[in-house]
């Protein structure tokens, strides 16, 4: 223990130890966050994304200005030109038409209209220009952001896809995933909300400016019952949160409780544990549905109460406004004006308590998506990349390779041997022993100190992992199936893979047979994960794959559940012609494998143990000798 | 197809009284609610006439307000209890239904689709019963209502704004039937980019390996602009009835702006009943607006309904009608009489014409190809599957005689794939009973040699499993459930290949245990490894739904069949004989 170090805390003046990584919190990537706070900075930060549709958010902006001016004009004609000016016969206007009279005379001379028909007629081209201002500018906002978000995705996308195996040995799939996903969806429903709310506050501002004109009175009685209804949202909303946030949970547990009891149903049935499930269930059942009325119940009666305020705002503005009509301090046309006003006033206040909610959860999922995207761990690149001949002749050198995943448990202690050009290595040893670890390492998964391993004499730290990583193919004992064709499973998008040099790489590893006999042959539409194959199709495939990728260097971690004999035959010819003339390591859990390598590696703890050909080892009775007679004991053994 | 949305009345009826009240509620409410224009009218004439009394008016309204405030929350709040309460209902349905499903069933149906059943389609079934029984009641009660009122005010002003309606509702069907289909493509491309996440993630390491990083990221960027493109169309479709629904409603203001306008100045209208048509069209127009989203809603939830009551209609698979005949306790023999079995709905008969007597205290391992029926074999034994009558006895007893319970609990079946809850291990272990003693559950991890393991976790026994809990490796998930079945320390123990992911050393110990554990109780395991079969009293070849061979190791050797060739292929397994061994193997 005194002698070597973990790599990662190990360093010399010199050589370039692994960047030290600082001791990185993964428990971020569980959390839920509160986003309970309004970020401006968070804004800020999404709004880079937005900046190359700025000049089109910039137009949107306008447009809403005009739509809403727009607006708030068709009340004006109602109130005031037709009711004051025409029926009414008023001549001196206490309130602003902004106009509208004077378009409507003009329209009226220009044509000798009656002026009901003209203001008829400039209610409708109002109107017209209105509906197609609004529709432009939710278009120009939406396109924008939806490009935007878009582009934002992809970052996240890219970011992710090339974080380290260190990365996602710590973290759930289904949690990162959310964040592309769900996160990045609630970004869109935040700013389908902003729309939302500058088509109802804009319009909220230009009315109150013209109600302010008409009767500071009436205006400011009115804007008395905003503060009314903006307390009454926000106790709703203090109420529902925690109960909206019990509801999900309690709902996510049911649904958790019935996916699991389906997944397991064997062995409930086996168990006999039926009712006892149901039980356990219906509690959760019930428990969920008395949320759900608790929340309904506020929900009701919140509404019902939104849609009563415009109503009482209705009756203070006729038995106040009555008054001053009388006193003719305002028109009865500014009169109906008011009552055309009322919803315009008090509706945004109710969508932005309904946005509010939306607005935090998008908040959080920002949060959460910029955390991912400030997640810089990476795989350590060389400044000045070593360029590889055409093809590598393929000689493996370990040098005293030390490394722990993290500081705490050595994985591999000081690894010494080297693999000559076109040697294929068989490595064994019991679980835990370290035999993936290496195979890890070789494709640079991880970072490993300088000078430890050495392929044709260049340190792998001197190779870009991309230029290794296309010489030295890799079947990971999980390897993973594409879904789509065959024929993309084992081209894998490389261009220089044609059908033809596809179909001869499954002919040579034995997958040929099993292909042609799919419905679609090489076209044959694989399912997530290769689930229509069984595992020993599947192997076969990845062996193809690899194939036709053609690397001078082969590592094989294969998989241990066992296959039946044909298969394994089978598999065994493949490998046979796989590490033909290719320098190949063979992580052997099973040791039929093993009589495909020319030498054997016992890895014991991490540490060599033995070395040398299969007689070799038999001979020295030693480890090696104990893990074959465990398998193929013979009856003298007994 | 709206057959199946007639069949929810059943789950309904329970509230009948409930529902009807709220809908009659609904009524009332609309009537306070067209009051509120009647009062404002009073108002504003008044004051039009110079009057400065104007309590009644105001009280009016004020009361229009608070009446129609109290009856529809009633009244919302009636219709909402109710749909939560049937959606408890089908939920309580849909477990109890699939709890007696066996494996067939399960072969028809994914979990995921199961799932997507359970949530997706019994939450659809609740917004149609709560909004869409709000939704056609507002309508209709809006329009009799509005129509009532504006008629009452002036019938020649009601006609005139007749026409333009049938346009608005039409546009509102035919756009949000439009929206209905795009909404589908944008959660389908939204899927799209789940699922290629998720592979992406999960495949990370051959991504990598491969250096696939460009190819993938090119494949997301194209879902994700097919994405965003779905999205765009959507919000367009969104943005145009935005904005062509109220020009539609327009239609009929500038009617009354017209008519209307010109009737106030020669006096046949009031200049307050001017202004209240126009709360009505609005009231009236309103609904119309949804129309398209309610009949979007009743197709798809008469389509939900469908895909639930498909499930409620099936029958319990696996029917426990015991005789009564049978002995409390099993002792162990199992005999197989010229049992034959086919899976339902299949045509191939995968067991045939088997006959096997295994006695009591007997260790016997079952071998062959895949798809050979070993696992078929096990799982008729304790019912999984049903065998057909009198063809498999325990004790001489037809399994159909024994109680469902009593079989599956005397007969531990330990199967193929290790399922862990996410529960504590201690819960896992102890599944079939959870008022086990900790020795116990310990001293059966030990048995499974799982017990080390276990003592490394900082939770030890608590340690908690499953999807969202510790991953254990593939081995120590099988040892898991190993142990949940050597715990029950039942007559018959069936051991279902669960040593494939268990590496030789650790399998040879925890056979070498099984051996001491169950000297004079009865065992039947299934293998691919010479190594582990060799260990059992007799040893069964199945081919093709038939015993092809059987006897001892050194029989089976003897007999130079399948399993002398296996053995031969494991202990040498040399690359030279590969070729020779396939063709032998074919013939």
């Amino acid at each position: 223990m005194n002698k070597h170090q973990p790599a990662i805390a190990n360093s010399s003046p010199q050589e370039h130890k692994p960047s030290p990584q600082p001791a990185r919190d993964y428990s971020v990537f569980e959390a839920e966050l509160s986003g309970q706070v309004f970020s401006l900075q968070l804004l800020r930060r999404l709004m880079q994304w937005m900046k190359p549709y700025r000049m089109t958010l910039f137009i949107s902006a306008i447009l809403i200005l005009v739509s809403s001016s727009l607006q708030v004009l068709l009340p004006v004609i109602l109130s005031l030109v037709v009711i004051d000016h025409i029926v009414m016969g008023m001549t001196d206007h206490l309130a602003p038409d902004m106009g509208m009279i004077a378009a409507v005379e003009q329209l009226s001379e220009l044509f000798s209209l009656p002026p009901l028909i003209a203001a008829c007629l400039v209610y409708a081209v109002v109107h017209l220009l209105w509906t197609i201002t609004g529709h432009l500018h939710r278009m120009t906002l939406i396109h924008s952001v939806i490009k935007g978000l878009r582009d934002l995705r992809l970052d996240l996308f890219k970011h992710l896809e090339t974080r380290p195996s260190s990365f996602y040995d710590r973290v759930a799939v289904g949690r990162v995933m959310t964040r592309v996903t769900n996160d990045i969806e609630a970004l869109f429903e935040l700013l389908r909300g902003v729309g939302t709310l500058l088509g109802e506050f804009v319009p909220f501002f230009v009315a109150l400016g013209l109600l302010l004109v008409v009767s500071v009175k009436l205006t400011l009685l009115l804007l008395l019952v905003i503060p009314v209804m903006a307390g009454i949202t926000a106790l709703f909303r203090r109420m529902t949160r925690q109960l909206f946030r019990a509801v999900r949970l309690s709902l996510s547990a049911l649904n958790q409780n019935l996916q699991e009891n389906l997944a397991g149903l064997q062995v409930v049935q086996l168990s006999q544990r039926q009712g006892y499930n149901l039980t356990k269930y219906t509690g959760i059942n019930k428990k969920n549905r008395n949320l759900e009325k608790e929340t309904a119940t506020i929900e009701t009666i919140y509404g019902a109460f939104t849609d009563s305020v415009s109503g009482i705002a209705l009756a203070l503005v006729i038995y106040y406004g009555g008054g001053a009509v009388v006193q003719e301090q305002i028109s009865l046309g500014g009169l109906v004006l008011f009552t055309r006003f009322i919803d315009m006033l008090f509706h945004p206040i109710v969508v932005l308590g309904e946005q509010t909610n939306i607005l935090f959860r998008a908040m959080a999922s920002g949060e959460r998506i910029f955390q991912a995207l400030d997640w810089d761990e990476r795989v350590r690149e060389p400044e000045s990349p070593a360029s590889l001949p055409d093809r590598l002749k393929g000689e493996l050198v370990f040098n005293n390779l030390s490394f722990a995943y993290d500081s705490i448990m050595p994985v591999l202690h000081n690894l010494s041997f080297t693999i000559p050009a076109g040697e294929t290595l068989a490595i064994v040893g019991p679980t835990g022993s370290g035999k993936s670890t290496i195979t890890r390492l070789l494709g640079r998964f991880y970072d490993i100190e300088d000078n430890k391993i050495f392929l044709d004499g260049v340190d792998l730290n001197k190779i870009h992992t991309r230029d290794l990583r296309k010489r030295i193919g890799i079947v990971l004992q999980d390897f993973h199936i594409f879904s789509g064709s065959i024929y993309n499973n084992i081209a894998l998008g490389d261009p220089h893979i044609t059908r033809e040099i596809a179909i001869k790489a499954a002919k040579t590893v034995n997958a040929h047979a099993f292909i042609s006999q799919l419905s679609d042959n090489y076209d044959t539409q694989l399912s997530e994960r290769g689930q229509n194959l069984s595992q020993g199709q599947r192997q076969l495939l990845a062996f193809a794959r690899v194939l036709a990728a053609d690397p001078e260097i082969l590592i094989l971690d294969e998989a241990t559940a066992n296959i039946d004999t044909e298969t394994e035959l089978l598999i065994q010819d493949a490998l046979n012609k796989l590490t033909k003339n290719r320098t190949s390591i063979l992580i052997a859990h099973r040791l039929q494998t093993i009589q495909n390598a020319d030498r054997i590696l016992v890895l014991n703890n991490g540490r060599v143990e033995e070395l040398g050909n299969h007689t070799e080892l038999m001979l020295k009775k030693s480890m090696y000798y104990r893990l074959h007679s465990l398998q193929f004991e013979t009856e003298s053994d007994e | 197809m709206f057959k199946s949305l007639f069949r929810l009345r059943l789950f309904i009826r329970p509230y009948n009284g409930r529902l009807t009240l709220g809908i009659f509620a609904f009524l009332i409410a609309r009537i306070f609610e067209g009051i509120v224009p009647i009062f404002m009218m009073m108002g504003i004439d008044k004051i039009g006439a110079g009057e400065v009394d104007l309590l009644i008016p105001v009280l009016g309204i004020i009361g229009g307000v608070l009446g129609r405030f109290i009856v529809v929350s009633f009244a919302r709040l009636s219709v909402r209890r109710v749909a939560l309460n049937i959606a408890y209902d089908l939920r309580q349905n849909f477990y109890t239904q699939l709890q007696d499903q066996g494996a067939s069933f399960f072969n028809r149906y994914s979990i995921g689709d199961l799932m997507t059943r359970a949530v997706a389609d019994i939450s659809l079934i609740q917004r149609f019963i709560s909004m869409g029984t709000i939704l056609l009641v507002i309508l209709v009660f809006a329009t009799v209502v509005g129509f009532g009122f504006m008629l009452s005010l002036s019938p020649q002003l009601t006609m005139m704004i007749l026409p333009p309606l049938p346009l608005v509702f039409f546009y509102a069907w035919y756009s949000s039937r439009r929206m209905g289909i795009t909404s589908a493509t944008v959660q389908n491309r939204l899927s799209d980019i789940g699922t290629h996440v998720q592979e992406n993630l999960s495949g990370i390491r051959t991504i990598q390996a491969m250096t696939q990083e460009d190819n993938e990221i090119a494949r997301f960027s194209k879902i994700n602009n097919e994405y965003a493109e779905a999205f765009y169309e959507q919000s367009k479709i969104n943005s145009l009835m935005t904005a062509w629904m109220p020009s539609f409603a327009a239609v009929s203001i500038i009617i009354i702006l017209g008519v209307g306008g010109g009737m106030v100045k020669d006096g046949s209208l009031s200049v307050g009943a001017f202004a209240a048509f126009f709360m009505y069209v609005n009231m009236v127009i309103q609904p119309f607006r949804v129309a398209g989203f309610m009949v979007n809603l009743f197709q798809r939830a008469a389509i939900a309904s469908n895909r639930l009551f498909e499930i409620f209609d099936l029958p319990p698979e696996i029917k426990d009608q015991p005789t009564g005949l049978s002995p409390d306790k099993i002792l162990g023999q199992i005999d197989f009489r010229n049992l034959s079995y086919r899976y339902p709905d299949s045509s191939v008969q995968i067991l045939n014409n088997i006959n096997l007597s295994i006695s009591r205290g007997e260790s016997i391992t079952i071998m062959g190809r895949v798809g050979a029926g070993k696992t078929t074999l096990l799982k008729l034994i304790i019912r999984l599957l049903d065998p057909p009558n009198n063809q498999i006895f325990v004790d001489n007893f037809d399994v159909h005689d024994y109680p469902l319970a009593q079989l599956r609990s005397q007969i531990a079946y330990v199967p193929q794939d290790a399922f862990l809850f996410g529960e504590p291990l201690e819960q896992n272990l102890s599944y079939d009973d959870a008022n086990r003693p900790i020795e116990q559950i310990w001293e059966a991890a030990d048995s499974a040699y799982l017990k080390k393991t276990i003592e490394n976790f900082p939770d030890q026994m608590q340690t908690i499993v499953g999807e969202r809990g510790v991953t254990l490796s593939g081995g120590q998930k099988q040892r898991a459930t190993l142990a949940r079945g050597l715990i029950r320390n039942a007559s018959v123990l069936i051991l279902d290949d669960c040593f494939s992911s268990v590496d030789t050393q650790t399998e040879d110990h925890i056979l070498s245990e099984l051996k001491r554990l169950r000297k004079n109780q009865t065992t039947i395991l299934v293998s691919h490894r010479v190594s582990t079969a060799r260990h059992s009293d007799r040893i069964i070849v199945l081919s093709e739904g038939q015993i092809v061979e059987t006897g001892s190791h050194e029989e089976l050797i003897q007999q130079a069949g399948y399993y002398a060739e296996l053995e031969k292929v494991q202990r040498e397994g040399d690359s030279k004989n590969a070729g020779s061994h396939m063709e032998s193997l074919r013939e």
